[in-house]
């Protein structure tokens, strides 16, 4: 780059044109076309048009705020933290990957599934019941008791009880997609943030709490207070979290923002 | 004289006022038919790019930077939850295509043809328990490893800033997991798989106005009956695959680009 300019000092016209970032050597790679009759990158593709044109101007301009943010700051490492994928996580992932496999082997020789009896259309199993990963979703569709009748429908209740199910379903995953846009900020840890930390624990033991229910036929325990339980343990467990996670705050702040401090002094 | 404009990218003419060797002309000549119709030199132009970014040094990590590997290391297993769903994906897609060899989807026959191929695999063909248990299991820990990679996300907060499209684009994912088992599921047509087909069509149909479409659309029908079983199976090892593998895909992309969000 610095060598580029250095020829282009020269004349002042040239330099007005060299606003963005040198004419030949365009991305900064130092590359220079191997001689003048070839293009540039740069020059092929500014003879492009249309939205291709203004594609390669935003990106231009985007390159060049990159730019200028890295040279206005003063951390000489890069301030954006997160982990390398390669090599430092994929290295040790196939290192865990070959315990993995074995246990799935081992699982797959020592317990193979079995076969039920055939289906037979004209007889209902007394226990029906999908894979264990979709007992919550099962549950959520036995939330009759939970539909309200509304006295301006005159008792009626606005939506069946199996459509109410089908709704809740898509209310508690429309509900866990929104999260990014709700909870926002520099926050990671539970520790700097009860509340969401509480919901989360809160949502844990539902799912935990909604599957029991959906197999309650299973379940040695009165079939009200099961219900009663899957509404009442998740607010428990989510008012218990908050509690803990707030008195451990104060001290946990303190302690994390020390070590920050003395590590990465404020500007 | 030619009357063909002549600009100041006339390969050819630069062509022939260089001196080139016969193998250098022909080399020159097919590139540039090639590029002409290919774009080649935008490929080439990303290739040196990566090759310059590859061999640029690594940055520090935020844990390497801050010497927080000790409090970091006892994390790790918990950070290689997805990489165990991608695993267990992989294993399941492999052992369901060998299954797929001796499995078919009818429910003609006595008690009916997919489940007498079932009981082939578990019984007659050799291996064929252990294919079916690894199908099964790599299923049971993919779905098991999913749900745990979406808790190991929410309470370390990585779905925040850069990273919210990808967090949706795990919802999907993970209904899309569950969508797989719950096809599988059916595959056997024993009692359960026949019973919890029926809990599906009520599922389907009790969604408000599309409800039978849906049905129709997915089950072939309001009772369960030979198309249902070859929509699932459809559904199962053809239409799913592509969009799950997709997805992952691009998931597992969005993450290398992004870098994995270290607990702060």
């Amino acid at each position: 780059m610095s060598e580029n300019e250095s020829t282009t000092d020269g004349t002042g016209s040239e330099r007005e044109a060299a606003t963005d970032g040198g004419r030949k050597a365009a991305d900064g790679s130092g590359i220079v076309a191997p001689d003048d009759e070839t293009p540039t990158w740069r020059e092929r593709k500014e003879r492009t048009q249309g939205l291709s044109q203004l594609t390669y101007e935003y990106f231009e301009r985007a390159r060049r705020e990159d730019q200028d943010l890295r040279t206005e700051s003063d951390y000489v490492e890069r301030d954006v933290l997160a982990f390398p994928v390669w090599p430092h996580e994929m290295i040790r992932n196939l290192a865990l990957t070959s315990f993995f496999v074995g246990m799935i082997i081992f699982l797959a020789a020592a317990l193979p599934p079995h076969i039920g009896a055939p289906a037979n259309p004209s007889q209902t199993p007394a226990v029906i019941l999908p894979d264990w990963y979709l007992y919550w979703s099962f549950g959520l569709l036995k939330l009759g008791p939970l539909n309200p009748d509304l006295a301006l429908l005159g008792g009626q209740k606005l939506m069946a009880d199996r459509t109410y199910g089908v709704v809740a379903n898509l209310v508690v995953v429309g509900f866990i997609a929104i999260v990014p846009f709700l909870n926002k900020g520099a926050a990671r840890r539970p520790v700097e943030q009860p509340f969401w930390a509480a919901v989360g624990v809160f949502g844990v033991i539902f799912a935990a709490t909604i599957s029991a229910l959906s197999v309650k036929n299973l379940i040695p325990m009165d079939s009200h207070l099961l219900f009663d339980l899957t509404f009442l343990l998740p607010f428990v467990g989510g008012f218990l979290t908050y509690a803990v996670l707030k008195s451990m705050r104060e001290g946990y702040m303190f302690e994390l923002n020390r070590r920050y401090y003395r590590l990465r002094p404020p500007k | 004289m030619s009357l063909e404009r002549k600009d100041e990218f006339d390969h050819e003419g630069w062509m022939k006022e260089r001196d080139l060797t016969p193998i250098e002309t022909i080399y020159l000549t097919t590139l540039m038919w090639l590029d002409k119709r290919l774009r080649i030199v935008d490929y080439l132009e990303l290739l040196e790019d990566l090759y310059y970014k590859i061999n640029m040094q690594m940055p520090k990590s935020h844990t390497e930077q801050y010497n927080l590997d000790n409090k970091f290391w006892y994390w790790y297993p918990l950070y290689a939850l997805g990489s165990f769903s991608t695993i267990a994906y992989v294993v399941a897609a492999i052992s369901g295509a060998l299954l797929g060899f001796y499995y078919s989807p009818a429910t003609t026959g006595d008690p009916s043809t997919a489940y007498n191929s079932i009981t082939f695999i578990m019984t007659d063909l050799r291996f064929g328990f252990f294919l079916r248990s690894l199908h099964r299991w790599s299923a049971q820990v993919m779905v098991a490893a999913v749900f745990l990679h979406m808790l190991r996300v929410y309470f370390t907060g990585a779905y925040k800033e850069p990273r919210e499209l990808n967090w949706i684009i795990g919802i999907v994912l993970i209904s899309l997991t569950m969508v797989f088992g719950y096809t599988g599921y059916l595959l056997p047509w024993d009692q359960l798989a026949f019973w919890a087909g029926q809990i599906g069509v009520e599922m389907a149909l009790s969604v408000p106005l599309a409800g039978e479409w849906v049905a129709q659309l997915l089950f072939g029908g309001f009772t369960l009956s030979q198309s249902t079983l070859q929509r699932m199976y459809i559904l199962h090892v053809f239409f799913l695959p592509f969009v799950a593998t997709a997805l992952i895909a691009i998931h597992i992309g969005i993450v290398w680009m992004q870098g994995i969000a270290e607990p702060h």
